[in-house]
């Protein structure tokens, strides 16, 4: 065979060979009717992988979606986002508070404070019906006690590493007041009935004359003079068995919440956790959590994943560590093999994952609401947007998240059923309230009513979006749908510029005192809409004779170099945001400072107390109330101008649909209704895909 | 011959010194930080940063770094920043998942590219050879992934199958021969829109070297002795003309390792030119260094072949 025929059968017969499997493989149609198992496998494709399957080590989306198919928390959202229980049955929520008992004080008749006198004079208001005290259950003293805390020395070198010192303390005998509802203004009430009692308990009176001197101010975080400490009891369901046959109880749970903790495993969700006081487990069946202080975010964590504290408690680490060889000293649970191979309580168990391939998932036959009706949940990992479009028509995918451009044309495919809502959180552009102009607050409005946020949403978003006026996210109770947006007037921005003092110069530019008006707006790259938000704005504002420079940074540099150290003027960037009340972190004057979340700077004393105190609300409609006073406050304010959000469409096969059996056994196919949010995946452990579409519109009308 | 080996492995040894330096320095000069630390997310505090950083041994000095880590690449301890799997493992699984896009790829590429070339070079300026230069140009020039992405959504819209990844995804319990050709049918796209490129590149060369040999004397004499056209061009012609294509040869080694990342990207196989992407994206530094590494490797092992294939080819270097 001379050397030509080779070099040309050899690819040829690849060719062929290559081009024939064809016939071999599946269409769209065939998969689900020439494929039974195929209709009890639900396939689901991401962008990126996973990246530990551990709820308490976990900080990617990736990893939360399986996490929280695998786990159960104890509690989470309902269809209306209120809380449902889970691994809890049922859950109390009630209050310990504490008042010092400071014998140097007088009360304004005469009578010198002692404990059981204050005791008397409080239970007697209470029987009297004394409405500070109507939530009172239980008063009791509790005697002086002596306590060792750890205090941080003041380095004596500028930044020198501050020093810890263990400091004993004489505490005096406390009142405790057992609430039926946490009351944050509990202490501000019963000291009117007291005279001005509580306002004036000084708590350096026990430091011992050296340290009162050294800590000043902050005795009161050593000995707080009152103390809120919530209280959450939660009743678990009995009976619950972890993947792995084992029966789950309140240990699991003062596990999860130590592991999480535990400073050598390194869990980014410390900060949910850190305002917990102790975790107790009076019974198998019972937990009770008390807080530090009032924090009400915090009860939503009790969402996260129960981890089995058999599989990683000490013992069990320290052996897996001698099994593989390791110093069983520096092992800890984020090296150990459970975050691949995770097991949990939830309606699926963790089967493979093959790195950035697949994560496979079988139902758990025995969980605790019944199996769910998928046998298989495969979750793929497709690094390319559009190809998990294609794998999406192929049929190899059963979910997919339109992009804006797509909507329109994809809710008219018939293969398909379609969901949508609005995403948590928003797009700003973000002024730096440190620096000129900025200061004032008509220039930031002017800024904001001379871009046409309308044509934003309209041409660089297809539609896909809507405005929004404030800090919060817009489907949730505490965002005031009354607050109207900036109105787009270029002709009114003029106007209020020229009365903040700036007047156009002979070259066409705005200008106050010599001094142009003149600033930079910086975004990420990599964020294209984000980029055309930010050439938008700077062609409005050009148009008001604003001399704007315009720059895209790397992200890690953006954030790093520009961001945390406040270098800026202005920026465009977004918030994705949670379901609670509180935005202390991105608006309060304390968190201001480099590499906090208030990088514009916005101050706004009432805005400030109003922050403090929706994070210590328990009461969901006083919360409410206080956050649209927040949110109208802020609107007013304009530290950002708040563009829009998000729309997001997820399309589905339309053989998936949902099906419940009766009491007969019989299956009965229902319609997917969405949550409040939109979501559609609610009672995902209802669907089932059938051969064939149902007959008629199988779609939810929300 | 010995001495030459020796030598030149010395030297190569030097170099790769050098890279490992260098692969090391850059990394780290890039700003960022690995993948789990989320400036943005509202409840991480700095003092957590810090504690992360300490546990993964970035606090330290760069030189202490350097030695801790190459001791832990070759120890077979080092781990990846994301998933804190070892990353010897991760180079080896991937590898061998490109393996079958790089054996099909090259086979197409170095077969169908000699006749081409060689047809061209024959026929030149002919109309044959007009239009074969327009297309491969062409091939040449429009960019690899908007090809793909036209091929993947022909096949796609046309026929509704799959053609993404190692297997029509969710398909179980299949008979065998189904399995088989379901992967072959899988390969197809990435290997053939992988090898255009490379047969629209490496035709040309063999065009232009052909069109250096053929007006040789030898080919003339060849063929007034009467020989076979084809083992004219075949066997005397382009033997001669093979030399440049081994220095190729060798180079096609560290191909292995970065060869496709962007269809292996497109196309989501979990092959290691991907792998090395998303580390580059995650900031997952042991995989990168090791990667880098490892390609400068590949690299030295090729150009040591094909110097050492240079040597069997052409006697004359060997003196």
């Amino acid at each position: 065979m001379s050397a030509k025929t080779v070099l040309i059968l050899a690819p040829t017969l690849v060719s062929v060979v290559l081009v024939q499997s064809y016939f071999w493989v599946p269409t769209f149609e065939d998969q689900a009717r020439g494929d039974p198992a195929r209709l009890t496998r639900y396939i689901e494709s991401s962008i990126g992988d996973a990246s530990i399957l551990n709820p308490t080590l976990s900080a990617d989306s990736a990893s939360s979606e399986i996490n929280s198919l695998v786990f159960d928390g104890l509690i989470d959202r309902d269809m209306d986002l209120s809380f449902r229980g889970r691994l809890a049955a049922s859950w109390r929520l009630f209050e310990e508070v504490y008042l010092l008992v400071d014998e140097t004080q007088r009360f304004p008749d005469g009578a010198p404070v002692t404990g059981p006198e204050l005791l008397r004079r409080l239970e007697r208001a209470r029987l009297g019906g004394h409405p500070s005290l109507r939530l009172v259950e239980r008063l009791e003293i509790e005697p002086a006690r002596t306590i060792v805390e750890q205090i941080e020395e003041e380095p004596a070198a500028k930044g020198a590493p501050a020093k810890k010192r263990e400091v004993t303390l004489h505490r005096p005998p406390r009142l405790k007041f057992t609430l039926q509802e946490v009351d944050q203004d509990f202490f501000s009430s019963i000291d009117r009935l007291l005279g001005g009692y509580v306002g004036s308990i000084d708590p350096r009176r026990w430091l011992g004359p050296e340290l009162a001197d050294r800590l000043k101010e902050r005795a009161a975080e050593l000995l707080p003079p009152t103390e809120h400490n919530p209280v959450v009891v939660f009743q678990l369901r009995k009976g619950v068995r972890f993947h792995d046959g084992h029966e789950f109880d309140s240990g699991d749970v003062k596990f999860t919440y130590e592991t999480i903790l535990d400073p050598r495993n390194l869990s980014p969700r410390v900060p949910d956790f850190e305002p917990v006081k102790s975790v107790e487990t009076p019974d198998r069946y019972t937990v009770r959590i008390t807080y530090k202080r009032l924090f009400q975010p915090g009860f939503e964590s009790w969402g996260m994943g129960i981890l089995p504290e058999h599989l990683l408690n000490r013992e069990a680490i320290r052996a897996e560590a001698r099994d593989l060889g390791r110093d069983p000293e520096r092992f800890s649970i984020r090296d150990s093999r459970f975050n691949r191979n995770p097991v949990g309580t939830g309606p699926f168990r963790f089967v493979e994952w093959k790195t950035d391939q697949y994560i496979r998932l079988a139902r758990n036959e025995g969980y605790w609401e019944g199996p769910p009706n998928f046998r298989e949940v495969l979750y793929r990992i497709i690094p390319d947007p559009l190809t998990i479009e294609l794998t999406f028509y192929a049929g190899t995918t059963d979910e997919y998240a339109a992009q804006p451009h797509q909507v329109e044309r994809l809710r008219k495919d018939p293969r398909f059923v379609h969901f949508s809502g609005l995403a948590l959180g928003y797009t700003y552009i973000g002024y730096n309230m440190r620096r000129p102009p900025f200061q004032d607050v008509r220039v930031r409005q002017a800024l904001g009513m001379a871009i046409n946020t309308q044509e934003i949403i309209e041409y660089v978003l297809y539609g896909q979006a809507e405005r929004i006026t404030g800090p919060y996210p817009k489907q949730t109770d505490f965002y005031d749908q009354a607050v109207q947006p900036l109105p787009y007037d270029p002709a009114g921005a003029q106007r209020l510029l020229e009365e903040a003092g700036y007047k156009k110069n002979a070259e066409g530019w705005l200008e106050k005192g010599g001094r142009p008006l003149a600033f930079t707006l910086i975004t990420n790259s990599g964020n294209e809409t984000r980029k055309a938000v930010m050439a938008i704005a700077q062609n409005a504002w050009r148009r008001l004779g604003v001399k704007v420079e315009t720059l895209a940074v790397e992200w890690a540099v953006f954030i790093n170099e520009r961001v945390n150290k406040g270098d800026f003027d202005a920026l465009v960037l977004g918030w994705s945001m949670g379901l609670d009340a509180d935005i202390y972190q991105i608006f309060h004057s304390s968190q201001t400072g480099p590499f906090q979340l208030n990088f514009v700077g916005y101050r706004n004393p009432k805005a400030d107390e109003l922050m403090v105190r929706i994070r210590q609300e328990y009461a969901h409609p006083r919360q409410v109330a206080m956050a649209r006073e927040l949110h109208r406050i802020i609107a007013e304010d304009q530290p950002y101008t708040f563009l829009y959000v998000g729309k997001w469409t997820a399309l589905f096969d339309r053989k998936i649909t949902r099906m419940v059996r009766g009491p007969d056994g019989k299956p009965r196919y229902a319609q997917i209704v969405p949550t409040k949010l939109g979501s559609p995946k609610f009672h995902f452990t209802q669907w089932i895909k059938v051969p064939r579409p149902l007959v008629g519109p199988v779609q939810a009308v929300r | 011959m010995l001495p030459f080996l020796l030598r030149t492995v010395r030297k190569k040894l030097w170099t790769l010194f050098f890279v490992s330096v260098i692969s090391f320095g850059v990394v780290y000069l890039a700003p960022g930080q690995p993948s789990q630390i989320d400036p943005l997310n509202p409840r991480f505090t700095p003092q957590q940063l810090e504690r992360y950083r300490k546990a993964f041994g970035l606090d330290q000095p760069l030189h202490v770094q350097y030695v801790r880590f190459y001791t832990q690449f070759f120890t077979g301890e080092l781990r990846s920043f994301k998933d804190n799997q070892p990353v010897l493992g991760k180079i080896i699984e991937r590898t061998l998942n490109s393996l079958p896009l790089f054996v099909v790829g090259t086979i197409l590429v170095w077969c169908y590219a000699f006749p081409i070339g060689i047809a061209t070079a024959v026929k030149r300026n002919t109309t044959f050879d007009r239009c074969t230069t327009v297309l491969v140009f062409a091939l040449i020039s429009i960019p690899g992934f908007y090809l793909a992405y036209l091929a993947i959504i022909f096949v796609v819209e046309t026929f509704q199958v799959d053609v993404i990844g190692l297997r029509t995804f969710g398909r179980e319990g299949v008979s065998p021969p189904f399995a088989v050709m379901d992967r072959i049918w899988h390969l197809v796209l990435p290997s053939v829109l992988g090898a255009t490129a490379g047969i629209a590149v490496l035709s040309r060369y063999v065009r232009s070297q052909m069109l250096e040999v053929i007006s040789a004397d030898y080919v003339r004499t060849a063929r007034s002795k009467g020989v076979d056209e084809d083992r004219v061009l075949y066997h005397h012609a382009l033997r001669n003309g093979l030399l440049p294509f081994v220095t190729m040869l060798g180079l096609l080694i560290p191909g292995l390792i970065g060869g496709s990342v962007i269809f292996e990207t497109i196309f989501a196989w979990p092959g290691i030119g991907r792998l090395g992407y998303e580390a580059i994206l995650s900031r997952d530094y042991p995989v990168v260094i090791a990667l880098n590494f490892i390609a400068a490797v590949l690299t030295l092992i090729g150009t040591l072949l094909s110097d050492l294939l240079y040597m069997v080819v052409d006697p004359r270097i060997r003196l």
